[in-house]
């Protein structure tokens, strides 16, 4: 357990330490950049006395955001929730655009700092969104994972590979290329329908292999139900070791047949979820992972791809990569607490049966071929409906 | 026991964020202004809009367009632009949904845009254009609606806080327009509730449809 936490930390700490080395590094790039430069360690001649906070809306703050709307409410008590949902999000993306200008304006240190806790907080918000992959990992985790730390580290690299795509594409179209906005979001749109189409074929991919194990262990039951009945009747899933244990007596007790085999997939059947999730843990299971994580991440995050643009329009592109990152690392922590939150559901689920070997292996089922298949399901839906009219904004 | 009953606390909370929307969550932020221009014979014959658009959206949309190098974002620079938007809005009966008060089911139809034009003003961009109704329709004999918004929810449309829907034209005597908001105090969670699960999953969804905003177009004759 404590490995799995200094490997979790190790990863939390890393994209930490990679935002915000960004923002230093940016910082004093900026300094360079800038013919003449408010100094970093000192107030700018035209700044205002008091810096105003980045968290709060500030009157003299520089910006001509779009004219006040009627403020957006729906009815009923989700209507509610929605509606505050929504007018978050709205005021930290204006509160966003702010933190940028004020790089600009203000100390940059400061400015900085503010703007990447910002984008932190805008970042954990807005995963609540659709495209950060928290149905997909979420269900991948809960039919696969047998760790959270696993859970947690799929979640972290699909969040940082969706940020070194936006980076890259408009690095690439805005800035190498000199695109439009319409080239961009184009590009944006294409991404999205190909990550969607690779996610229904994870999908499929992933409950075919669920399939066939299944279908195998069956016929394995069904060929010789003495060795794989007893066993799924144990209560012993709680102590591994004590599984192996009886499995080598097993042996002994059966030595007839082609023992091998059948040795293994009995082994299956008497470490129910235990062994099931024990053996995807190999290299085949990082394969998956990958799979998993590169069809999530081979779509930008549409935020980031907001601010970067917003920024390079500032003239302060680094500060978009460096939110990018900061952003990045709020939509993980949201992400890995809802695949931490299904794993937990998972294992409540398998303690209601109060050890019943039966009810446990109903559960992994049930957890094993429905995530899959739920994978396969919002996969194939959003790719259909990504070919839909392309949108006017 | 204590434990598990707070572990599937935890869980159903976590489960309940989980099941927000997808659509919860829009990317563009629209202040609308609208005008509804009525002709000689106090019927009205089409809606003038004027949608105001936030700053990222707007640094998105005119990224690359200042094709001469000078700052300014011209009307001639933004015409691409403008024509991608209103032949992609056609798509989506350009957000603008016209019906009697009495009848909200039935839309009335419009034709596309007479005109349409971008302008760019203090880092926002602005989309103007004019929808012909089909039929023209006489506001004294039965009350107009407009509503404004994206079934989606990709785009979050407001009405303006200043002077959000004008009248233009010749309009009867005794015509006004104002704006309704939904009102968050009535009963439609059941409603609401099965929207949100479903909206995430195709794509003619209707979340949107909760935050519509409504201007109401009547005329008193006394």
């Amino acid at each position: 357990m404590r490995h799995e936490l200094g490997a979790i930390t190790r990863a939390v700490i890393g994209l930490a330490l990679a935002g915000g080395l960004m923002l230093v590094v940016g910082a004093c790039c900026a300094e360079a950049e800038t013919p003449a430069p408010p100094s970093a360690f000192g107030p700018p001649p035209t700044a205002p006395s008091a810096a105003p906070s980045p968290f709060t809306a500030s009157p003299q703050a520089p910006s001509a955001f779009a004219p006040q709307a009627a403020p957006l409410q729906a009815p009923g008590l989700f209507g509610a929730f929605f509606s505050w949902v929504v007018d978050t999000q709205q005021t930290m993306q204006r509160e966003l655009a702010n933190g940028v200008k004020r790089l600009k304006t203000e100390n940059a240190f400061a400015a900085a700092a503010g703007l990447a806790a910002l984008s932190f907080l805008y970042g954990v918000v807005h995963a609540v969104g659709p495209g950060h992959g928290k149905t997909i990992i979420s269900s991948y985790v809960v039919a696969n994972e047998q760790t959270v730390r696993r859970g947690v580290i799929i979640s972290f690299i699909a969040a940082a590979l969706q940020a070194m795509t936006a980076v890259a594409l408009v690095g690439v179209l805005a800035i190498a290329l000199n695109a439009s906005g319409m080239a961009i979001k184009s590009w944006t749109l294409q991404l999205e329908s190909v990550s969607y189409a690779l996610i229904a074929l994870v999908g499929l991919w992933l409950l075919t292999t669920q399939l066939v194990r299944i279908w195998r262990r069956r016929q394995d039951a069904a060929a010789d139900p003495v060795v794989a009945l007893p066993h799924a009747e144990q209560d012993d899933y709680h102590d591994h070791h004590h599984d192996h244990d009886h499995h080598a007596h097993d042996h002994d007790h059966h030595p007839g047949g082609d023992s091998h085999h059948h040795h293994h997939h009995a082994e299956g059947e008497v470490c129910h979820h235990v062994v099931d999730a024990q053996s995807v843990s190999g290299p085949m299971s990082w394969r998956k992972i990958a799979a998993v994580v590169f069809s999530v991440g081979v779509r930008p995050c549409s935020g980031a791809i907001l601010v970067l643009v917003f920024a390079l329009t500032q003239g302060l592109f680094w500060a978009g990569v460096a939110a990018t990152f900061a952003m990045a690392f709020g939509t993980a922590l949201t992400v890995a607490a809802l695949a931490t939150a299904a794993l937990c559901s998972r294992e409540l689920a398998l303690k209601l049966g109060r050890g019943g070997g039966a009810w446990a292996n109903a559960v992994w089922m049930t957890c094993a071929l429905g995530g899959s298949a739920l994978i396969l399901l919002f996969g194939a839906t959003l790719f259909a409906a990504s070919l839909g009219p392309a949108r006017p904004f | 026991m204590g434990t598990n009953v707070n572990v599937g606390l935890f869980c159903a909370a976590i489960a309940f964020l989980a099941a927000t929307p997808a659509h919860a969550h829009p990317h563009v932020w629209a202040a609308v202004r609208s005008e509804i221009v009525f002709g000689p014979d106090h019927r009205i014959t089409g809606i003038r809009q004027a949608w105001t658009f936030d700053e990222f959206y707007t640094a998105m949309a005119v990224q690359g367009l200042d094709t001469n190098g000078d700052g300014v974002f011209s009307k001639t620079e933004l015409e691409p632009l403008a024509k991608v938007n209103v032949d992609s809005l056609k798509d989506f009966d350009y957000f603008t949904f016209v019906h009697f008060g009495d009848d909200e089911d039935h839309n009335l139809p419009l034709k596309p845009p007479v005109d349409y034009w971008l302008t760019y003003d203090k880092g926002v961009l602005t989309l103007h254009f004019t929808l012909p109704l089909e039929t023209p329709v006489d506001p004294a004999k039965r009350e107009v609606q407009m509503d404004v918004y994206d079934p989606s929810f990709f785009v979050a449309f407001g009405f303006a806080k200043d002077d959000p829907v004008k009248l233009a034209g010749t309009p009867g005597k005794g015509c006004s327009a104002t704006v309704k908001l939904p009102d968050p105090g009535s009963e439609e969670d059941a409603k609401a509730l099965s929207e949100a699960f479903f909206s995430q999953l195709g794509p003619n969804s209707n979340f949107g449809s909760q935050f519509a905003q409504t201007a109401i177009i009547k005329c008193v004759t006394n």
